[in-house]
């Protein structure tokens, strides 16, 4: 119930952004252009083929055609192109219209433009049928038509892109959220006994746990350098190994990882989180830890190995944490990062790689 | 007042033990740190109360409270736990008392005065909610007042036997009969990844079971490792006996 409401707010949240962003691509990326001459090119050979006809105008029909859309595209595309950051202090609604007018604005004036050259230059008998007015309203309407679908598709892929983000934006925070409420409560109860015991030990536990927990509200779910997050994890490990006492040993081999790589923030923190709930926590005498890193210039890899717990109880949450950094990764690295789990008997293993990306490359 | 303490993490104990102490200065606290020495308290120290924790290294506490309260004077049990979703639905639907973790001297307090004793029903239904005591790690016997705790992993077999159950288990080396009070529908039942019914009165343990040998009157017996006369199969049961030595 409690997670459904948190589920809706956070979808709420993530429309609100979504809706205030601009649905007109950029017309001056070097993709757009392309997609605008392609597009220009195949309008007019429906345009050339249509009449039902073959003999050796065809082609040169074709040209000119092609000439006068490609024009018209190209000036079209820069209009917009220059006009964008106008248009991104506007509602959707507004831009839509408005972008719509100038374009048919646009098409009347380089169709007249045209007229003029082909008067001028005495080359009537390419369009020796029409007259002036119809040679306007015809491109009017052509254009008119292209137009409203073009900006349509542009609206309805904005819509679908933006539901996307929304959707792992709105994952990647409750995913984020899930650090077992288990170690909140448990932290607070190691507080609340070290207040009375070790007050400095309590003083520094909290200080950790604001920390973490400070990184883990981030709204912004943005790359931390290796030393930041290697930081952050030992202060995980402090406020446990105040709780679990002697049962929990670690060992860091991690100097390998250069401290400017940049990871996703906190991914090693529900890892160890899982080692400790699986591999120390079951046990009696507890278990050890060990943190390995391994760097070959292009990427990191970051071993996390604990002592297999070889109690029944096999407890499950397991899956909730990969899944979620695997999330994650996919997220931040687009393919380029993995997770790899393997359980072999006494020890299990939690490997994740990812690309080495230092600040600049972000 | 003898009051138990059982919780696996130290700093957990000593804020317990320092608020009791606030509570009632004359409290006789004692402490264990898993679900085995809390019965091994239990059995020592014979306390009114126990602050059980849930969440414990080899035995949990809602399983140390299954064996407690089989006893013949079972003490007042007061759960805690920093935060379990299901076990507190579990409690809340059961009636039973617990605590939350950082647990409130007043509400200590107040479980304290009105501590009831769970009765058994209450907390086979609070089992049956709860997905993580599916399986016992241990059965408990009552010997002489005292809970005697046999670990699953010793156990060769169960043989039903009138109204009783007698447990052959392995005891530092040697195999022993031990008599306990229950069903062998509900163990097989519960066991049923590790124990197999091959008789109408027998469980035997799947990984002890080394050949079936055909008698000269008809009657299969099964030979278990380490056992030298065998056990009778029935007919009903033959062909999941044999399926089970296949694979």
């Amino acid at each position: 119930m409690k997670n459904d409401q948190i589920l809706n707010t956070v979808k709420q949240i993530n429309r609100d952004r979504v809706e205030s962003s601009l649905f007109l691509p950029d017309f001056c990326s070097i993709k757009m252009v392309f997609s605008v001459v392609i597009i220009g090119v195949l309008l007019a050979l429906i345009l050339t083929l249509v009449p039902l006809r073959m003999d050796q105008q065809l082609w040169s029909d074709f040209a000119l055609i092609s000439l006068f859309i490609q024009w018209n595209g190209l000036m079209c595309s820069s209009v917009l192109c220059v006009l964008r950051p106008f248009f991104k202090k506007y509602s959707n609604q507004f831009v839509a219209v408005s972008s719509y007018l100038v374009l048919l604005i646009m098409i009347t004036f380089l169709s007249e433009v045209t007229f003029y050259i082909i008067e001028a230059y005495y080359l009537t008998n390419i369009i020796s049928s029409a007259s002036h007015w119809e040679f306007l309203i015809h491109n009017l309407l052509i254009g008119g038509i292209i137009s409203a679908l073009a900006l349509h598709y542009f609206y309805i892929q904005h819509q679908w892109r933006m539901k996307v983000q929304a959707e792992s934006y709105t994952k990647l925070q409750l995913l984020q959220a899930r650090i077992r409420p288990h170690f909140l409560f448990n932290s607070m109860n190691t507080i609340a006994s070290l207040t009375r015991s070790k007050p400095e030990m309590a003083e520094r536990i909290t200080e950790d746990l604001a920390e973490l927990f400070r990184m883990l509200f981030r709204e912004d779910h943005e790359m931390i350098s290796w030393s930041r997050e290697l930081t952050l994890s030992e202060h995980y490990i402090d406020i446990e190994k105040q709780r679990l006492d002697e049962r929990l040993s670690i060992r860091w081999d991690v100097s390998q990882i250069p401290a400017d790589a940049m990871v996703p923030a906190l991914i090693l923190q529900p890892l160890l989180e899982n080692a400790i709930f699986h591999g120390i926590e079951p046990e009696i005498k507890g278990g050890s830890i060990v943190v390995m890193g391994d760097f070959d210039k292009k990427q990191i890899r970051i071993t996390i190995q604990n002592s297999n717990s070889k109690n029944l109880v096999h407890r499950q949450g397991n899956k909730i944490a990969l899944a979620n950094i695997e999330e994650r990764l996919k997220v931040h690295f687009q393919g380029k990062a993995s997770i790899a789990c393997e359980d072999k008997n006494d020890e299990y293993f939690a490997i994740v790689t990812m690309p080495y990306q230092t600040k600049n490359d972000t | 007042m003898k009051i138990l303490i059982a919780d696996d993490e130290p700093l957990a104990r000593e804020r317990l033990y320092h608020i009791l102490k606030e509570i009632d200065d004359d409290y006789q606290l004692v402490e264990a740190s898993n679900g085995l020495e809390a019965i091994e308290q239990v059995n020592q120290e014979e306390p009114e109360i126990v602050l059980m924790d849930i969440r414990m290294p080899g035995m949990s506490g809602l399983e140390a409270t299954q064996h407690l309260i089989g006893s013949d004077n079972p003490p007042a049990i007061i759960f805690t736990t920093a935060y379990d979703e299901y076990a507190l639905q579990a409690f809340e639907s059961q009636a039973v008392d617990y605590l939350l973790k950082p647990i409130r001297k007043e509400r200590l307090e107040k479980a304290l005065n009105n501590c009831r004793k769970l009765n058994k029903l209450q907390l086979e239904q609070l089992g049956q909610q709860n997905q993580e005591i599916t399986y016992r790690t241990h059965i408990s016997a009552q010997i002489r007042g005292t809970i005697l705790l046999i670990p699953v992993k010793d156990i060769c077999c169960f043989m039903a036997d009138h109204k009783y159950i007698t447990i052959k288990h392995n005891k530092d080396g040697e195999l022993v009969e031990t008599i306990i009070e229950e069903t062998l529908k509900s163990l097989e039942e519960e066991f049923s990844n590790q124990f197999l019914r091959i008789h109408r009165n027998a469980l035997v343990r799947k990984d002890k079971i080394e050949a079936l040998e055909k008698q000269d009157d008809g009657r299969v017996l099964l030979k278990l490792k380490g056992l030298s006369n065998g056990f009778e199969v029935s007919r009903r049961h033959l062909s999941s006996v044999r399926k089970l030595m296949k694979s």
